[in-house]
């Protein structure tokens, strides 16, 4: 049984990391920061519960703020640069945070013994649940009650003018600026609502495993947290919710009778989905983003385009 | 201190060079697909250790190896270009890059399965001895590096400006819908031109697998980064930049390696990246201006 809790877990902190790839995704921009911003949040979390001895729900709201001013102070040059160039930039900037991690040593004494980050050895014994008694029901219950939480937060803003301005500036930027939004505050907004999500995935993901280390946090788990999205389409969030699962569940746990061949079944399921689905398994009314890795579109390609999708 | 800094750079431009190669691997797809493949590391992966396979079984030469490293990586290819790109339609960019890296995925646990252990040797040209210049060292296999792919710019610059097909080439990368309207196989050069790209990776992932000696799985995501990084650096869409890139790349990383360690190097190299990203949004070669990538793409 505590397996499936164990997985439950895994569901509810990728849900998270994957929603807030989705906000940054819904405005057009394909971010590869948010693995940065996840280990942003397992750090300062682990940092207020470990060596504080804060209560989790304030260190886990802690880490979502903290993370939320850095994905700010970010997404200002960030998004100065589109397409490609955005999503090489982003990926530079998870390597900077991931490599941080693994200089940073800041230790200190508590009961007796050195907690902290302590360089590539990582963040040893983020022990919160265990030491307050908590029971493996009890933290899922407290996981997914965050995760409903933020769905339904995100749900809500999505049927409000704010989620259809997102949705312009992702469908059209020129578009979206004529009728006089503004950009910049539109796609930093997205980028600190994002990095204030993966903050939170971050903190409860780190008090799950107890240890942490600069390891986990590069370019594989950056790729994971834009494939859901990707995968489960920008038509809902329900989409990367039912992406998470499928990756998670069915590709990743489900196929472990496969052994070693696993991950050539989970390759060739996923090419089979995109071939199926290409604006992924939720997106008959995802905005196209073909623009995305494109030419910047003038008139005369956007008509191209539109010909050459019909 | 001077000595070392010269001694650096020219470590660095024969790195560079590598990069430069993987850089316009890239742009070539970059230029015809306009979609992000993110497996572009791991097939050149598959190359080398189909090379790597070649020299331990039969302890073949090094053109046996070079020639099936370069078989591996086009074969990988091909099976990406089908299936993840071929078959996506094209305006589903993110299809595609969510596809390829499901492909990333598939070919590194093809390769750790096959290949069980964490290392493997390969082959190097260690018999030459080192040059002297003066007070400066030349490893040889650092001025074989140089020296090929020098050779294979100048033959790739032929192809693309003396060859018909070199001409669908960049008629493709300048407008999909002109080149399909005069005639040219648009499906046909794309996957030629994903097999050529597939064919310079080859040859760089060789040069640098034969500079090491040594080989792990993870040279895939790690040429993969760095051809991006080169790329990006360079500018998208311009052959000039992406190997302009390539160098700057490598001498940056050669001297951070020398003055501040491993780990100093890789934070280096990512600042600088952001920075160069975030101020000059169009590349060293590229232009500010909104016409800049057109242009670009023109000169490819």
């Amino acid at each position: 049984m505590d397996f499936y809790f164990g997985l439950l877990q895994i569901f509810g902190v990728h849900t998270l990391l994957g929603l807030s790839a989705y906000v940054v995704l819904l405005t057009g921009q394909v971010s590869m920061a948010q693995a940065g911003f996840y280990a942003i949040g397992a750090y300062a979390a682990g940092a207020c519960t470990a060596m504080f001895g804060m209560h989790i729900l304030p260190a886990v709201l802690i880490a979502g703020l903290l993370t939320a001013v850095v994905a700010c102070v970010v997404g200002f040059p960030a998004l100065r640069v589109k397409g490609l160039m955005l999503v090489v930039a982003t990926l530079a900037f998870g390597e900077m945070v991931r490599l941080f991690f693994f200089n940073l040593t800041w230790q200190v004494e508590r009961g007796g013994e050195m907690v902290g980050p302590n360089g590539a050895e990582g963040f040893r014994s983020i022990r919160y649940f265990p030491e307050n008694g908590w029971e493996i029901w009890q933290v899922t219950g407290f996981i997914w009650i965050i995760v409903a939480v933020i769905m339904v937060a995100l749900w809500w803003v999505d049927r409000t003018r704010a989620g259809a301005v997102l949705r312009a500036v992702g469908h059209d930027e020129t578009a979206a600026q004529s009728i006089g939004l503004n950009l910049t505050a539109v796609k930093v907004g997205a980028m600190t609502a994002g990095g204030f999500i993966a903050g939170i995935g971050g903190g409860i993901y780190a008090h799950t495993v107890t240890h942490i280390e600069h390891g986990v946090f590069g370019v594989l788990l950056a790729t994971f947290a834009i494939a859901y999205p990707i995968l489960g389409g920008l038509g809902s969030i329900f989409g990367t919710l039912i992406a998470v699962l499928f990756i998670q569940g069915f590709l990743i746990e489900g196929l472990r009778f496969m052994g070693d061949w696993r991950s050539l079944l989970f390759g060739a399921l996923i090419v089979l989905a995109m071939n199926l689905r290409p604006t992924g398994l939720l997106g008959e009314h995802a905005p196209r983003l073909s623009q995305l890795f494109g030419r910047k579109t003038n008139d005369h390609d956007k008509s191209l385009e539109l010909k050459e999708a019909e | 201190m001077l000595l070392d800094i010269v001694q650096n750079t020219l470590d660095g431009l024969a790195i560079g060079s590598a990069y430069g190669l993987l850089a316009i691997g890239f742009t070539l797809i970059f230029g015809v697909m306009r979609r992000l493949n993110i497996a572009f590391g791991p097939s050149i992966m598959v190359g080398i250790f189909a090379g790597a396979w070649l020299h331990s079984q039969w302890s073949a030469g090094m053109i046996p190896v070079f020639l099936a490293t370069l078989a591996g990586a086009v074969l990988a290819s091909a099976y990406v270009e089908r299936i993840s790109f071929a078959a996506i339609r094209g305006d589903a960019a993110l299809a595609s890059m969510a596809s390829s890296f499901a492909i990333w995925m598939q070919l590194e646990e093809a390769v750790v399965h096959v290949f069980p252990g964490r290392t493997y040797a390969f082959p190097t040209l260690q018999t030459i001895p080192m040059l002297e210049i003066g007070p400066v060292f030349l490893r040889p296999e650092y001025l074989a590096m140089f020296l090929t792919a020098a050779a294979l710019i100048l033959l790739l610059q032929w192809i693309l400006t003396r060859t018909r097909f070199g001409l669908e080439v960049r008629t493709l990368a300048d407008n999909p819908e002109a080149a399909r309207v005069s005639g040219v196989n648009v499906a046909q050069v794309a996957f030629l031109t994903f097999l050529l790209a597939a064919v310079i990776g080859g040859v760089a992932g060789f040069l640098i697998a034969a500079t090491d000696g040594q080989i792990t799985p993870k040279i895939g995501l790690w040429a993969t980064m760095k051809g991006l990084i080169a790329m990006v650096i360079g500018g998208l869409g311009s052959l000039r930049g992406a190997l302009i890139g390539g160098l700057v790349l490598g001498v940056v990383e050669a001297q951070a390696q020398w003055f501040l360690g491993a780990a100093g190097r890789e934070i280096v190299t990512y600042t600088l990246l952001f920075l160069a990203l975030v101020m000059l949004p169009s590349g060293l070669a590229g232009r500010a201006d909104a016409g800049a990538r057109t242009e670009a793409l023109r000169r490819l």
